[in-house]
């Protein structure tokens, strides 16, 4: 809410724009070639009200490993990639969807209740190898399937969108 | 039959609970079958393939569109190839495609699309300058593939159409299996529900039926005439019926839930009664629940105690145990017995006296008798003239046909008071009839009468009687015909009737002389009855002849009648039962006496000189040695410090009669503690020879004393020179017990047998011994231990008293223990 009102009313309280300015300095613009766009209800941004990352910078965000076994591969895998709640908690969302575009501009809706510790990551490091588009790359929302049944849903497996490339913020 | 109808309930009941679990179960399953079908409806697992397939064709369209674009954009045909190309790699490996991969033409297909893919990325991986030249190759190889992606796409939708169709007939099956498994468990609910209402329905009926049978019960407590108590194993009364208020004087409600033993059980029984109803509870031992009726004592609320009748019974409840008793008031009832206990004995006590007076002067007129028969006998052994003969004979005769007058008045006494015995033994009763015969032969002469006799039908000589009772009979009668018949003629005749199940003798006596008047005839039997007076003094007679005989035949089972005319004859007819005996092999041994082969020492113990000179004399001429003494206290002395070989002992005696001499003859342990003593009494009754048999006497000879008796009893002497005291202790058997154990075990026994009885006694005489069945129960004991040594009065003893106690009899129960120390006096010395 408060976030909102910095954001609709830039320029009217310094102290708003200052502490805005000191978030968006965290995430440094891409120097490589971007990978992921955020855009929508951000608290934090880098490139004209969106937040993009390129490689290093997502990873800088941090990475978790899940191991699991999906329905469209074979076997037990690792996928490494950052959690989307550290990406949410970046947005400053507490609720609210998160809408998920693919390269072919498929588009998927994701509550962003799913992105809870230990839930979802965007991966991309598939058994310590970056993916490429053939290969469902290069981000791919990953659940940990193995860990619950609830994550073995159709609706969990429709949210697993690949070839991710943007990512939009509706509060 | 309730009891196979609640087992069919129950197995029933089983069966339904047992079906309905089987129903539950199934529609359990099939429940979790649905969800599963559903769930797998629902599931993931297609990720919406037929979306993902048709995405596959999209996506094919969307490279080709970048194919025909003018000019091409390298970068952006790249990226719709590796979208594509990832797309099919999707399908190739996912596990989802694997039910289409199974499909023989989706995986050629697959094959010629991943061959297009590997010869396009050839070109497409070449970069954007390879594309641009190759585009026509491209456009070759994309225009070739199409087909095959469409039917991918197409197959698709087939295999998936095919496999929900299949999952919704598996779902659909399910369903209707969950509805006939829901149809069976609502008809098992329905039979179950017909079921129980049957099963309600009985039990209800049943619950009728009980409540009736209950107030029909309670009505029949409440009016009965009893007393009837219910209570609990502990005794707390739960219920009194109104005639037990009635007879106890207590209510229902003040009594409820009371121990039985404080409100009906008098305060001298409460001890018995715990201890019965303690042992009851400790080892389930009964004596007198379900034993039946048991006489004990009640008391009332105001603290009377009275008579009752009990019966108890006990019956299994839910609550536990019950008891129910049956109380029966019966303090009139023994009043009634006791006034008629009393008048009984009063007319005994009045028997007795007669019998008393009776046997006394029996005994004042037979002791001179005696004397004046013993010395006319003596007399005989004198010098005699013929006249002084002739005399000495009438003498004789007169003092005996007083003896036999004496006896006759003493026969009925002895009948009438129940103590006439007859013995069994082999008679010759052709002989007996013969004797009889020669016997009155002379009379019959005399008043010119023809006496015969003879066996009618096939005789039996031998037969089991009583040869003096029969003799005595048939004396009578054959003596009367011969007496009151003048110049006629006498029958005697005998007469077995042989049956199947037993032999009947008759004698008949026919006479032809004076008859007997008809209204005579009805109380000929009678006593004191005699003919003619005039007659009768002619002929003389007490009168008494017809009623001893009478007697004696009732005695010996028999019967006697009499037919008679007046101034015709009489006929007695004497019918006996008999049996046929066999003929002892020597012939007339009673009068076989064996003279003396040694002199015995006899003592002689009798304070009458008259007595004491006849008995000495008679046993002198038997060649034996008499010593004498003039009462019981000097015979005990001259006893116990010499060897008699045996003692006659007068019963009636100044300063210590003869019972009390022979016990301390017995006891002493001195030199003739063990010599037969034969007891001379006057008193003939049986009784009173049985009371000096019990008193230690081997045997009684009654006053006078006839020479046969006395030869018989000293020639027994000399032939079995002592005799074991059988009566009180038989020696035979305590002697093979001691045989059996050894000496010194036996002695043991003894002191402990001695100890147990003493006990026994000790108990007996204490306050304790109040419950009847506790001393009915010890003295069976005792008895036991009294058989092993062979002590058979006490053993005897001990079982009246056993017997007495079992069956209440109070009175009976006290004469036993107050008796008891003397046979135990008795007995004890001589166990050792």
């Amino acid at each position: 809410m408060f976030a909102r009102l910095a954001h609709t009313c830039f320029g009217i309280a310094l102290a708003l724009l200052s502490t805005v300015s000191a978030s968006a300095e965290d995430i440094a613009p891409p120097s490589g070639i971007p990978i992921l766009t955020m855009s929508g209800a951000l608290d934090t941004t880098n490139v004209n009200n969106t937040l993009v990352f390129d490689a290093d910078t997502l990873a800088a965000l941090g990475t978790v490993t899940i191991e699991t076994s999906t329905i469209w591969t074979e076997g037990v895998n690792t996928f490494e990639g950052v959690p989307l709640k550290s990406l949410v908690d970046l947005a400053g969302a507490e609720s609210g969807q998160l809408l998920a575009s693919a390269i072919n501009d498929y588009t998927i809706e994701i509550p962003v209740s799913d992105a809870v510790e230990g839930g979802p990551i965007v991966a991309f490091l598939f058994n310590g190898d970056r993916m490429s588009v053939r290969d469902k790359g290069p981000l791919w929302i990953i659940y940990p399937y193995d860990q619950s049944a609830d994550y073995r849903s159709e609706v969990t497996y429709s949210r697993s969108i690949w070839q991710l490339d943007r990512i939009e913020v509706v509060r | 039959m309730p009891a196979t109808t609640h087992m069919r309930a129950k197995s029933g009941l089983a069966f339904l609970v047992m079906a309905g679990l089987v129903v539950i179960a199934a529609i359990a399953f099939l429940t979790l079958n649905v969800q599963r079908e559903v769930r797998q409806l629902g599931s993931a697992q297609s990720d919406n393939m037929q979306w993902s397939l048709s995405q596959a064709e999209v996506e094919f369209l969307e490279y080709a569109r970048q194919l025909d674009r003018n000019p091409i954009d390298a970068v952006e045909l790249t990226r719709r190839f590796d979208i594509f190309y990832s797309r099919i790699t999707t399908i190739e490996t996912a596990s989802v495609f694997e039910q289409l991969r199974a499909f023989e033409d989706a995986d050629a297909r697959l094959t010629n699309v991943r061959d297009f893919l590997s010869l396009s990325a050839a070109i497409i991986d070449g970069g954007s300058e390879e594309i641009t030249s190759q585009i026509n190759a491209l456009r070759a190889l994309s225009g070739e593939i199409r087909p095959t992606v469409r039917l991918l796409a197409k197959l698709g939708l087939d295999a998936f159409a095919e496999e929900s169709d299949t999952q919704r007939g598996a779902v659909a099956r399910t369903l209707t299996q969950l509805a006939v498994a829901l149809a069976a468990l609502i008809g098992a609910l329905f039979v179950g529900v017909i079921y129980l209402n049957r099963l309600n329905a009985r039990i209800a009926g049943r619950e009728r039926a009980q409540t009736q049978t209950a107030t029909r019960m309670n009505t029949v407590i409440s009016t009965s005439l009893d007393a009837v108590i219910v209570s609990d194993d502990s005794g707390r009364i739960i219920e009194f019926n109104p005639a037990a208020e009635a007879i106890f004087g207590h209510y229902a409600e003040d009594v409820t839930g009371l121990d039985i033993g404080d409100v009906i059980v008098p305060e001298h029984m409460r001890d018995a009664h715990a201890a019965g109803m303690k042992r009851m509870r400790q080892s389930g031992e009964r004596r007198v629940v379900g034993k039946g009726r048991v006489q004990l004592e009640g008391r009332r609320a105001n603290g009377d105690t009275f008579p009752v009748e009990l019966a108890l019974q006990s019956a299994e409840t839910d609550d536990g145990e019950i008891f129910i008793a049956f109380l029966r008031d019966i303090s009139k009832r023994v009043e009634n017995e006791q006034a008629l206990v009393e008048a009984r004995d009063r007319d005994l006590a009045g028997e007795q006296l007669k019998t008393d007076f009776l046997s006394t002067m029996s005994h004042e007129i037979r002791t001179p008798l005696n004397g004046l028969l013993g010395n006319l006998s003596l007399l005989r052994d004198t010098r005699l003239s013929k006249e002084q003969n002739r005399i000495l004979g009438y003498m004789e005769s007169s003092g005996r046909l007083l003896m036999s007058h004496i006896s006759d008045v003493l026969d009925i006494t002895r009948y009438d008071a129940g103590k006439l015995n007859t013995r069994q033994e082999p008679v010759n009763i052709t002989a007996l009839m013969e004797d009889i015969i020669d016997n009155q032969s002379g009379t019959a002469v005399e008043n010119e009468t023809t006496l015969d006799w003879g066996w009618h039908g096939e005789p039996m000589h031998w037969i089991v009687s009583d040869h003096d009772r029969l003799q005595h009979v048939m004396m009578n009668l054959i003596g009367n015909a011969v007496k009151f018949t003048r110049r006629g003629k006498v029958s005697v005749t005998a007469m077995v009737e042989r049956t199947a199940q037993e032999h009947r003798l008759s004698l008949t006596v026919a006479d032809t002389g004076v008859g007997i008047p008809e209204d005579l005839a009805e109380r000929i039997f009678d006593d004191f009855v005699v003919g003619d007076t005039t007659r009768n003094r002619e002929v003389g007679g007490t009168g008494l002849g017809l009623g001893i005989a009478k007697r004696f035949v009732t005695a010996l089972g028999g019967d006697i009648s009499v037919d008679s005319k007046e101034c015709q004859g009489s006929t007695f007819t004497v019918s006996l039962p008999v049996e046929e005996a066999e003929a002892p092999s020597s012939v007339d041994e009673t009068h076989h006496i064996t003279p003396p082969a040694n002199a015995l020492r006899v003592l002689l113990v009798e304070d009458n000189e008259v007595n004491r000179i006849v008995a000495r004399k008679m046993v002198e001429a038997e060649g034996h040695v008499v010593i004498e003494a003039h009462d019981g206290r000097q015979g005990a002395e001259l006893a116990a410090h010499q060897a008699f070989d045996l003692i006659l002992m007068d019963i009636n005696m100044p300063v210590m009669d003869g019972r009390e001499a022979t016990q301390r003859i017995r006891t002493s342990g001195g030199a003739s503690a063990q010599t037969r003593i034969v007891a001379l009494t006057a008193n003939a009754m049986a009784s009173d020879q049985s009371q000096l048999l019990e008193a230690g006497l081997d045997e009684v000879l009654t006053k006078p004393l006839s020479r046969d008796a006395l030869r018989t009893v000293l020639s027994e002497q000399a032939v079995t020179p002592t005799k074991d005291t059988a009566a009180i202790v038989d020696t035979g058997h305590s002697a093979e017990t001691r045989q059996a154990l050894g000496e010194q075990a036996f002695a043991k026994l003894i002191t402990r047998f001695t100890h147990e009885v003493d006990d026994f006694m000790a108990w007996l005489a204490s306050d304790v011994a109040q419950d009847y069945l506790e001393v009915a129960s010890r003295s069976h004991k005792v008895a036991g231990s009294a058989a092993v040594f062979g002590a058979l009065r006490l053993k005897d003893h001990l079982k009246d008293l056993e017997n007495a106690a079992k069956t209440g009899d109070g009175h009976t129960v006290r004469g036993k223990i107050d008796a008891l120390p003397q046979v135990w006096d008795q007995t004890k010395p001589l166990l050792r």
